[in-house]
């Protein structure tokens, strides 16, 4: 028998907390969110209850907000979903479309933001990727080690690296000087410092400009359209034996994923041929469902991947 | 060619256990997402999908929102492939 979602919830306020606002909006979501943390084992639902404590900080006095945007960015996948499957392929592929439809229109961004925020937490696979970033990375990280992330949007990873990692510094870079600007103001809110922002655009980076021991990149490069430049460029501010993590989906429709990746090795092939050596990889399809069903639905599946920059 | 609705039902509960990868239970007219756990609203896009594909017909965003009931899918697939 499934637990019941208040069973599920029994000792996790800040999961309370959210599930309730959600739940006022959106009732019909109960079935989905039960399943969602039913499929966690004990150390994903303590990331969870983690990741749940910083949105609620995140959300501050705007929860109620910030859960009708997540029923409508739920909305807008759903959309999404249904063009994938008939045709096969993202409804947009080049920047231009993103930007023109999405990026560009602020009272967009502000509900999808939010929407996503949520999603950080109720997806099970967001939570199982962050998950395998906290327990791979710390394996391979150096002490003191400089840390650059690359679009941390909310900032929660950023935050949490911040926390636990003990790094001699970090810095965070987007294109965008909106969320840039984002990122900064969550970082504060949640009473992290140490992180630099700036605005950088990741296809224009000489070699040599900075030198950092770990590159984060988490749903970024489905956002790109060439992925594989960007990742070549990344590596001109890369030592030898520094490391990458990249988390990114594939078979995962969304408004401004232009990038369609189909299957893990897709991916692993992407990260090779810009020049690093994977290390280590995990994939974590959505609602817990297991690889290979996943795959044969197309259902959308995060997959992480720690790799080593070579020679 | 008209298709008896049962011969639609048995084709169209053979879509549904492979979309939602199920197997061991029974779908009847009256059956609808809350009786199955796979059928979820991104599923339900998936089944839609599925049934376009094998009849070459398309459902409007409005059907698509409306179809619950398994039985009505079932109508509204006779109704297009009969129109
Ligand atoms: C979806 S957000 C990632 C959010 C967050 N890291 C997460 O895991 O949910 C992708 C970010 O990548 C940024 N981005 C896109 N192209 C870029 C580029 N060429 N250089 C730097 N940042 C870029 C976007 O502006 C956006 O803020």
């Amino acid at each position: 028998m499934t637990p019941t979602l208040s069973e599920l919830l029994t000792g996790r306020p800040a999961t309370t907390t959210l599930a309730d606002a959600v739940l006022k909006v959106w009732p019909e979501h109960e079935a989905y969110l039960t399943k969602s943390l039913s499929v966690r084992d004990a150390p994903v639902l303590e990331m969870t209850e983690w990741l749940a404590e910083a949105a609620v900080i995140l959300g501050g006095d705007r929860l109620h907000t910030i859960a009708e945007n997540y029923r409508w960015t739920c909305d807008r996948l759903r959309e999404e979903e249904l063009h994938f499957h008939r045709h096969g392929s993202y409804r947009l592929t080049t920047f231009e479309a993103a930007n023109a439809e999405v990026y560009s229109d602020d009272a967009y961004m502000e509900r999808y933001i939010d929407g996503l925020l949520l999603s950080q937490v109720f997806w099970s696979n967001h939570v199982e990727s962050c998950n395998f970033y906290f327990r791979e990375v710390p394996k391979v990280l150096k002490d003191s080690a400089r840390l650059l992330e690359i679009g941390p949007g909310h900032g929660l990873m950023l935050y949490l690296s911040l926390k636990t990692f003990g790094l001699a510094g970090a810095t965070a870079w987007d294109i965008s000087p909106v969320s840039v600007d984002q990122s900064r103001r969550a970082l504060e809110r949640l009473g992290a410092s140490g992180a630099t922002f700036a605005v950088q655009d990741i296809m224009q980076l000489a070699p040599g400009a900075a030198a950092f021991d770990l590159v984060v990149m988490s749903e970024v490069l489905e956002h790109l359209e060439d992925p594989r430049r960007a990742l070549t460029s990344i590596r001109n501010v890369m030592a030898v034996g520094a490391y990458l993590f990249v988390n990114v989906p594939i078979n995962s429709p969304s408004p401004d994923h232009i990038y369609l990746l189909e299957t893990v090795e897709d991916v692993l092939a992407l990260v090779e041929t810009a020049g690093f050596r994977v290390v280590s990889h995990g994939a974590f399809a959505s609602q817990g469902k297991e690889l290979k069903r996943a795959l044969r639905q197309k259902i959308s599946v995060s997959v992480c991947v720690i790799a080593v920059a070579g020679d | 060619m008209a298709k008896s609705t049962s011969e639609l039902h048995v084709a169209i509960v053979k879509i549904f256990k492979d979309v939602m990868d199920v197997e061991d239970i029974e779908i009847t007219n009256e059956t609808t997402a809350d009786d199955v756990e796979e059928w979820d609203s991104l599923s339900h896009v998936r089944l839609i999908v599925a049934v376009e594909k094998k009849y070459a017909i398309k459902f409007s965003d409005a059907e698509i929102e409306s179809l619950r009931k398994f039985g009505d899918l079932v109508t509204a697939v006779a109704r297009k492939t009969n129109a």
